[in-house]
């Protein structure tokens, strides 16, 4: 069902705001987890893993659903569909492995945060590391999705192709 | 009736892609299987974490 004019470009406006909010979120995460695994004040890095653990609960995660159900909103609801173009594809798979994956870590995280504001005697170097070279991948698939909405390279899939020749294509721009 | 014109075929860019892709799960293997990217798997990253004990299973994620 393709959708109104003004409906899509609500639904495109959310889509950008919450693909490109979440990018800049996880770059502050990246930050906080930098400074946390290189500093050397105990207080400051409890204050960045308890910041660490706020922003990705409560901005990146949120932001990230968002982005991936305005994404398939707005494939479905225009020309564009969900498995036509490869490029769709590969953000819908892109940004579903970044969700799975920033989940998983939400529980590290928290101890993280968890350890740090009680003072355990545990060693998170490992931790640390891990969230450091997560995020920076996080980041990475999250530029790659960008790049590929604005690029938009072309190859349809071989399901788009029959569904284009079988007369319903259309024209309309994600 | 005009017929369908044959599919033109998977594009270079997607097959570059999948092709670094693969390369990155298989390294990711590696380092999990040798040891070097310390232990892994979803058991670690679903272990609920406790005050009371240690880390989530390893020194990793």
């Amino acid at each position: 069902m393709i959708m109104p004019p003004t409906v899509r470009k609500i639904v495109l406006v959310a889509h950008i705001v919450s693909s490109v909010g979440s990018l800049g979120a996880v770059a502050s995460f990246l930050a906080l987890a930098l400074i946390a695994l290189t500093g050397q004040n105990a207080q400051m890095m409890g204050s960045a893993y308890v910041a660490m653990e706020i922003t990705a609960r409560l901005v990146i995660v949120p932001l990230v659903l968002a982005s991936l159900l305005t994404g398939i909103i707005q494939s479905l609801g225009t020309a564009w569909g969900l498995f036509r173009h490869y490029w769709v594809l590969a953000k819908l798979l892109l940004t579903l492995f970044t969700l799975v994956v920033l989940l998983l870590k939400l529980k590290g995280i928290s101890y993280m945060a968890l350890a740090e504001t009680t003072s355990m005697s545990t060693d998170l170097l490992g931790l640390r590391r891990s969230v450091v070279l997560h995020a920076t991948g996080g980041l990475i698939v999250l530029l790659l999705t960008t790049v590929l909405s604005v690029f938009k390279p072309r190859g349809m899939t071989p399901f788009g192709w029959r569904r284009q020749y079988r007369g319903d294509n259309g024209t309309a721009h994600k | 009736m005009v017929d369908r014109p044959a599919y033109p075929g998977t594009p270079r860019w997607v097959k570059i892609s999948g092709i670094v892709v693969g390369v990155m799960i298989l390294l990711a293997v590696v380092l999990v299987v040798s040891g070097i990217g310390g232990p892994h798997g979803p058991g670690r990253h679903l272990s609920l974490p406790n005050a009371s004990e240690g880390p989530p299973a390893g020194d990793d994620l």
